[in-house]
C-alpha cells in the first residue's frame, strides 16, 4: 500500500486498535500542572538518530528489508504530519514507535491472533541455563556458557530466534530488546497495562532461549550430550 | 514465615527478570543484590540470565538503516519544512 494508502486507511478506520493516529495524545508522562511548556524543537533532530533503531524495528517486525523500509518511512511521514500532537519534554522515541507499530499493525492486522497456537508456557523456565548445565559447560568456576553460547550465534541467528515469537511477544520483546524502552515507555507506545508488558515480555524471552537453544542444535554450535562442538 | 528483610531463593526466582531490567523497587531491589551476595546458585543464574540479555541486545542493536531509507526520511522531512 502507498503511503497515501495508508494515509487514507488511516483516516477512513481510525488507527491501531481504534485511535486515530494523528489524533493520540502525547505519549509520556503529563505532569498535573506545568509552570512552563518546554521549548518545541525541530523533528529532525529527534527524529534523525533513532532511525538506525526504527528500522531495526521494523525489520523484526516485517522480517523483509523492503517492507521495513517501507514502515519506517511511513511512520516518518506520519510523525512530521502529525508533530503538533506531540508534546515536547514527553519521550519522543515512545511516540514515534507506537506510531511506527501501528503502521505495522494496519498492514499486517490479520496476522495478530497466531499466539494462541503456541504453547507458550510449556518452556520451563532458566532453558538455556539448564540446558548449558547439563551439557557441563557451567563445570568450571571461570566458565561463562551464556557468553559461549551466545557470541557463537550471529545477529541474524538471534534475530531468527527473535522472529519465531508470536507477534504480541515478538513486538514487546522487540522494543524491549533492540529499542530499550523501560516497561512504562513500551506500554505506553503499545497502549496496553505494563503488566501485560511485564508477562508477555517474561514469556517471550522463555521463548526466545527455546528458539536460540534450537538453532543452535540446528546450526551445530551445540551438540546434544556433548556441549559445544 | 518469610522474613521481611530477606529473601529466599523463590522470592528472588520471582524477580529475577525484573531485578534485571531495573523495574523493582530500591527496596526489593536491594532485598534481591544482598541474597545474591550470599547464594552462589542465585548468583550463577541472575549472572547467566544477565550475560544472555546483554549479548542479545548487542546483536540486534547492530543493524543500520540502509542509505536508501535515511535519504527517503530526509525528502519527508525537506518536504515539510518546506510546506510549513
Amino acid at each position: 500500500m502507498s503511503v497515501l494508502g495508508v494515509l487514507c486507511a488511516a483516516a477512513a478506520k481510525g488507527w491501531g486498535w481504534g485511535t486515530p493516529l494523528l489524533g493520540f495524545a502525547a505519549v509520556g508522562t503529563v505532569a498535573a500542572t506545568r509552570p512552563k511548556e518546554p521549548e518545541p524543537v525541530p523533528i529532525d533532530t529527534l527524529l534523525t538518530p533513532i532511525l538506525d533503531r526504527a528500522y531495526g524495528f521494523a525489520l523484526r517486525l516485517s522480517r523483509n528489508r523492503a517492507d521495513a523500509e517501507d514502515l519506517v518511512q511511513e511512520a516518518a511521514l506520519l510523525a512530521v504530519r502529525g508533530y503538533h500532537t506531540f508534546q515536547p519534554g514527553t519521550n519522543f522515541k515512545a511516540w514515534f514507535f507506537r506510531i511506527l507499530t501501528n503502521c505495522y499493525y494496519s498492514r499486517y492486522r490479520r496476522n495478530r491472533h497466531e499466539s494462541s497456537l503456541v504453547d507458550i508456557d510449556s518452556t520451563p523456565e532458566l532453558f538455556l541455563y539448564v540446558r548449558t548445565a547439563e551439557l557441563g559447560m557451567h563445570a568450571q568456576p571461570g566458565d561463562n556458557p551464556a557468553h559461549d553460547l551466545i557470541d557463537r550465534l550471529d545477529s541474524e541467528q538471534v534475530a531468527a530466534a527473535l522472529e519465531t515469537l508470536p507477534e504480541e511477544y515478538r513486538v514487546v520483546s522487540t522494543l524491549y530488546f533492540i529499542d530499550d524502552l523501560a516497561y512504562e515507555d513500551i506500554a505506553q507506545a503499545l497502549q496496553i497495562p505494563v503488566g501485560t508488558v511485564r508477562s508477555r515480555l517474561h514469556r517471550g524471552r522463555k521463548i526466545l532461549q527455546r528458539s536460540l537453544w534450537r538453532i543452535a542444535l540446528e546450526r551445530g554450535i551445540v551438540q546434544e550430550g556433548r556441549g559445544p562442538a | 514465615m518469610t522474613s521481611v528483610d530477606r529473601y529466599t531463593c523463590e522470592e528472588v526466582f520471582r524477580r529475577l527478570n525484573d531485578f534485571l531490567d531495573r523495574e523493582l523497587t530500591p527496596a526489593e531491589t536491594t532485598l534481591v543484590e544482598e541474597h545474591l551476595k550470599t547464594c552462589a546458585q542465585c548468583a550463577s543464574e541472575h549472572a547467566f540470565e544477565q550475560t544472555v540479555l546483554e549479548e542479545i541486545k548487542e546483536k540486534l542493536r547492530r543493524i543500520s538503516a540502509p542509505p536508501s531509507l535515511l535519504s527517503k526520511v530526509r525528502t519527508i522531512l525537506d518536504a515539510e519544512n518546506g510546506a510549513s
